[in-house]
């Protein structure tokens, strides 16, 4: 009689490990299949690492301060940020000096934009990413012109 | 006594709950504690330390190369410490709130004309993300030397250069729009190997001898040399 009484409960117990395993393993199936939403803060750091990548791989090589500095080859900037970033990615860069006063984008020919102002302002994501030139060297006659001469680049960069 | 019976292995039951409870809170935290890294900036981080790193040294070459450009007589020998003074104010400018500090430890200014150099030692603060004391030392310098000169015609000499930067290698890539001679153009440059493997430039120019070289590299640095007798 003792030992039937011991062993009354123990389908309840394995009836709850059932229930426990079926909860684990649907809470893991979901983590790994769930299509997870694009968080707003995941989206924004990941567009400013992109942006922030791009800047400072272009300075690097030798390209972003030659490029700033010469009005003439903003055009050009503008094909190397473009080839830089994927197709689907947008964006607006703008210089400034140190009084605040915008160097470019006044006019067409002086904006360094790939989409229009309204992909912009309808984007729910639009990052931002602060860069900063000290100056450039450029040559003048048979010598350079070497002056301190920083410039503010902000790239707001979003996705189409 | 039925009623009784029933009651077994509510603990054994509970205690297993307890137990998935506390396995999936576990999950979670763990998840949390993974991807934290992941999605903690720290590419915007080195890369606003890389931005301040290769402008700082940009201010170097840039004192430099407005050094050495002067014309003789009115070089501003304090030209590096005040570009350093203005870069230093301007960064809390530019990046107002993160608390950038940039500290110069020393710096100085290598004059000679042959070999003009720029050092300097920096500390950097930057509060925003816990930054304290990130120390890096940057020098850039541009060094001429004139090996050899020979002459085909009385007029029509070829000069031998060495150019070397701050990392210790031939700068390659100079043409003849990088070179002049006696404040004049030169004809022709032509890169070739000397008998130790490095890099030398041949300099082809009309004029007169002795001859001045001057050199220009691609960032605007001048180093000056002259040679005053022919290699036999």
């Amino acid at each position: 009689m003792r030992n039937l009484r011991e062993t009354k409960g123990q389908m309840r117990v394995i009836e709850t490990i059932l229930a426990a395993s079926i909860i684990l393993a649907a809470v893991s199936f979901v983590g790994v299949l769930a299509a997870r939403p694009t968080s707003p803060g995941y989206e924004m750091t990941d567009l400013e690492k992109m942006g922030y990548s791009a800047l400072h791989d272009l300075d690097q090589q030798g390209l972003l301060a030659s490029l700033v500095y010469n009005k003439g080859k903003w055009s050009d900037l503008r094909t190397a940020l473009k080839i830089t970033f994927p197709v689907d990615v947008y964006f607006n860069l703008t210089i400034y000096d140190l009084s605040g006063s915008k160097l470019n984008g006044e006019t067409e020919e002086t904006q360094i934009i790939y989409g229009d102002s309204a992909t912009f302002s309808d984007a729910k994501n639009v990052g931002s990413v602060t860069y900063c030139l000290s100056g450039f060297a450029t040559p003048t006659g048979t010598r350079y012109e070497a002056d301190y001469d920083p410039v503010i680049l902000v790239l707001l960069i979003t996705r189409g | 006594m039925k009623p009784k019976k029933e009651k077994r292995g509510q603990f054994i039951i509970i205690a297993v709950l307890l137990a998935a409870i506390m396995i999936v809170s576990i999950g979670a935290i763990m998840h949390t504690a993974v991807t934290y890294y992941k999605h903690e900036p720290w590419e915007e981080y080195s890369t606003l330390i890389g931005d301040i790193e290769i402008n700082t040294r940009r201010l170097l070459e840039l004192s430099l190369a407005n050094y050495t450009n002067s014309v003789i007589g009115e070089e501003d020998e304090t030209i590096l410490d005040t570009n350093i003074e203005k870069w230093q104010n301007d960064l809390t400018k530019i990046y107002p709130g993160s608390g950038i500090v940039l500290n110069c430890l020393s710096s100085s200014l290598q004059t000679n004309i042959r070999n003009p150099r720029a050092t300097a030692d920096f500390k950097l603060y930057i509060t925003e993300i816990g930054l304290s004391g990130y120390e890096f030392s940057l020098t850039t310098s541009l060094s001429l030397a004139v090996t050899g000169a020979t002459n085909s015609t009385s007029t029509d000499y070829t000069i031998t250069a060495v150019v070397i930067s701050e990392s210790g290698n031939p700068v390659p890539k100079l043409n003849k729009n990088n070179f002049m001679i006696n404040d004049a153009p030169v004809t022709s440059v032509h890169p070739s190997l000397d008998e130790s493997n490095d890099l030398v430039y041949n300099i082809n120019y009309q004029g007169t001898f002795p001859a001045k070289v001057e050199v220009w590299d691609q960032r605007g640095i001048r180093a000056e040399d002259s040679i005053f007798s022919l290699t036999p």
